[in-house]
């Protein structure tokens, strides 16, 4: 089939095994309906398009760019059509496949529901081995949980404007992930001078030595394109939990992994070894203005 | 003959069986088909984790299930021998974030759901504009995550308060999104100030105006809302915070109740699996959410609507979009008065020591959501989470109807149809 130069991409929304919260993390971009009127929208779940999802699992349509989100469970029936049916159609006539989340990327939370046999739909965590092999050149996994809306909206962009998108080996967005969730935290001064957060609910200290944040070991953005254009879990306190990568989620969030007392894991691309020398001399310095409140309203008059 | 309709835009999807005879609802049944073990993914993690696991059960309420597991874990603590005493600014700073997130869905509900579905009843021109519910929705999305971090799924809530650290600078803003969707409301939804509306005694005041709330209240009465959709014309309310009043409301006499009467049933669904319970109390159905958070607390437009139409789908409705105004005009002041100098997190001892059961109970968009936590040395042993939706939109046999079902019973399907999405479906919390 041909389609014309004037014609819009078709897209086409897919769920599996959901919670929905990619599908309202996407609501929240700010140029939604700049961005919606450059394609055709065939199926979206939260709002009535072209097509009912009855019309959809009939497999007899087709779409340029498939959006598939939640985990991907071979069992699974939508409107009474295996989901793995309904999937393989559309994915095979489509230009483009976006795993939208986590869990259509590498499994993500619910993987869980059932973990013998759930996965993403190219990894099952790090494996190539989910049902869309087939068609890895055209997958770019958008992963988080939830996606963030920018990330989206930035790859559809890219692919209406027919510019190239340059994906990592989990085949994510370079631009998107080739760069940690530390980078623009707000308390990075913190983790250069090795001053830990005292606990929760506070402006100052790093969360990587105690809170478990995961953000030197984890490719994304979010402190580079905030999240509702305002903030990022690092900066109101919350540990990274690492929700971009294909481990996520990990058990005991809230606490660091340590061995004697040294963290389990360590920045990435970082040696154990330069980690701990560079820790240690930094240690060694005392700066004070990092070690008390960085405004204490109660002296300040 | 039994007929088969599939509904979408319920958060999920779900099936409604009906048995028509006469072109009317004899009765109907409701399935939910997809299940993905939440409690069960919970057991035997660490019991923190569950602060980042269950805002997971749900895309567009995640929060409320956020708070109900901080106050699962903090009822541990205080059963466990540690009470904690959280500080007013982190409750406030809580409050506020979960009613942002109420206002988020009732203006996607309002503007994704209802009014499209409404237009296809009524001959009245209703202006089908869904992303202004996306627009309205993002803005309250931006005053939650000034403290949260992200929405959806942040983790800010933590045993003793919130992570969030703010300064003034972050409750301004937050002030100032809340004007911006002040305004929005008053200039593209109900076409005439908040207070205005605040101050109707009766829907017989929206006289005069136009806009879309206007439009909507016309399309329902000429669509005969006012005489469909009846239930049980019973409320309930459970989840204690500044806003609400725990009762249960029988027609509008008010009784106090007790989160341990609330049972769960296997949902009745003879065509299909369905993995939803039905939630009850005292074994009997209520309905929840916005109807019945007003009717608890007596807000003359409420009463005055009920005392017409009673517990119609006209009601429901207009109960929902009354609850927007209310509640915007409720969390103007909730950020007045933070006392930026208390403690975001009151101090307490590692969740390694706590071996203890624990309940949550809080108001979702759509009523009581209720988590029950078992706690051995800060690891959980069980989990349970009931959801406002399996009050509402349980599935039941004849003799005894779930809300929804009696709702929908003697109409045409159309109307039926209609009628089950006035309760605001919930098809992933549901299920789980």
């Amino acid at each position: 089939m041909h389609l014309k130069k004037d014609k819009k991409l078709t897209i086409l929304w897919l769920q599996g095994l959901t919670c929905n919260g990619n599908t309202h993390s996407f609501l929240n971009l700010s140029s939604l309906s700049l961005l919606l009127s450059k394609f055709e929208i065939l199926h979206f779940p939260a709002m009535q398009t072209v097509y009912t999802f009855e019309s959809i699992s009939e497999c007899k349509l087709s779409c340029d760019i498939l959006i598939f989100e939640g985990t991907y469970d071979p069992l699974m029936k939508r409107n009474n059509v295996f989901l793995k049916d309904i999937l393989q159609h559309y994915a095979k006539g489509a230009k483009y496949i976006i795993a939208a989340g986590s869990c259509a990327s590498f499994g993500g939370m619910f993987k869980a529901s059932s973990p013998e046999r759930n996965s993403g739909i190219l990894f099952n965590e790090k494996e190539e081995s989910g049902p869309l092999t087939e068609y890895k050149e055209k997958i770019i996994n958008l992963s988080g949980c939830p996606i963030h809306p920018e990330w989206m909206g930035f790859t559809l962009s890219m692919l209406v404007n027919k510019q190239k998108v340059f994906l990592d080996e989990l085949h994510r967005p370079l631009e998107l992930y080739s760069s940690l969730a530390h980078h623009g935290c707000s308390r990075n001064e913190y983790f250069e001078w090795k001053v830990d957060a005292k606990g929760f609910g506070l402006k100052e200290g790093c969360l990587f030595y105690e809170q478990g944040c995961r953000a030197p070991m984890t490719h994304s953005s979010c402190n580079k394109i905030l999240w509702n254009e305002v903030s990022s879990k690092t900066r109101i306190g919350t540990p990274c939990f690492g929700c971009t990568e294909p481990d996520f989620p990990r058990s005991a969030l809230f606490t660091t992994k340590t061995n004697m007392s040294i963290p389990q894991d360590v920045p990435l691309g970082v040696s154990k070894r330069s980690y701990l020398t560079m820790a240690g001399v930094a240690k060694t310095f005392h700066v004070k203005r990092l070690e008390g409140k960085l405004i204490d309203y109660k002296t300040t008059s | 003959m039994i007929t088969k309709q599939l509904l979408e835009q319920i958060e999920g999807e779900a099936s409604v069986y009906f048995d028509i005879q006469n072109e009317k609802v004899a009765f109907a049944t409701v399935s939910f088909p997809h299940f993905r073990g939440m409690e069960s993914i919970l057991e035997g993690k660490n019991a923190l984790d569950s602060l980042v696991i269950t805002p997971r059960v749900c895309g567009i309420c995640g929060h409320a299930h956020l708070m109900a597991t901080v106050r699962a874990l903090e009822n541990a603590y205080k059963n466990g021998g540690y009470e904690i005493n959280l500080t007013q600014k982190s409750q406030k700073i809580r409050e506020f974030t979960l009613l942002m997130e109420m206002i988020q869905n009732h203006f996607k509900w309002l503007y994704m759901v209802i009014i499209p579905e409404l237009s296809k009843l009524t001959t009245l021109n209703l202006e089908n504009r869904p992303l202004k519910g996306a627009f309205a929705a993002s803005i309250a999305a931006k005053a939650i995550a000034l403290f949260g971090g992200q929405w959806p799924h942040s983790s800010y809530m933590v045993p003793g308060g919130v992570t969030a650290d703010p300064t003034h600078i972050e409750l301004l803003q937050a002030q100032n999104y809340l004007q911006e969707l002040i305004m929005f409301f008053e200039k593209e939804s109900l076409g005439f100030s908040l207070e205005t509306f605040l101050s109707f005694e009766s829907c017989k005041e929206f006289g005069g105006f136009d806009s879309d709330i206007v439009s909507l209240e016309a399309a329902l009465m000429d669509a005969q809302m006012h005489q469909k959709g009846f239930a049980y014309d019973r409320f309930f309310v459970m989840g204690e915070h500044g806003f609400s009043k725990v009762a249960k409301v029988k027609s509008t006499r008010t009784f106090g109740v007790e989160s341990k009467y609330i049972t769960t049933q296997a949902a009745y669904a003879p065509q299909a699996q369905s993995f939803a319970k039905n939630a009850l109390y005292k074994n009997a159905y209520y309905e929840t959410g916005p109807l019945a958070r007003l009717m608890a607390k007596g807000r003359p437009f409420v009463k005055n609507m009920h005392r017409r139409y009673k517990d119609s789908a006209y009601s429901r409705v207009m109960a929902r979009v009354y609850e927007i105004a209310s509640m915007l005009s409720y969390v103007q002041n909730l950020l007045k008065d933070i006392e930026i100098t208390q403690d975001s997190v009151t101090p307490l001892v590692d969740i390694k020591k706590i071996s203890a059961e624990g309940v949550g109970v809080v108001e979702a968009p759509r009523g009581p959501l209720v988590h029950r936590v078992k706690i051995e040395d800060g690891i959980i042993k069980k989990y349970e989470i009931i959801t406002p939706t399996q009050f509402n939109i349980g599935s039941s046999s004849l003799e005894k109807p779930t809300p929804v079902q009696m709702a929908m019973q003697g109409l045409s399907k159309e109307d039926a149809l209609f009628i089950f999405r006035t309760f605001d479906v919930c098809s992933v919390c549901t299920t789980h």
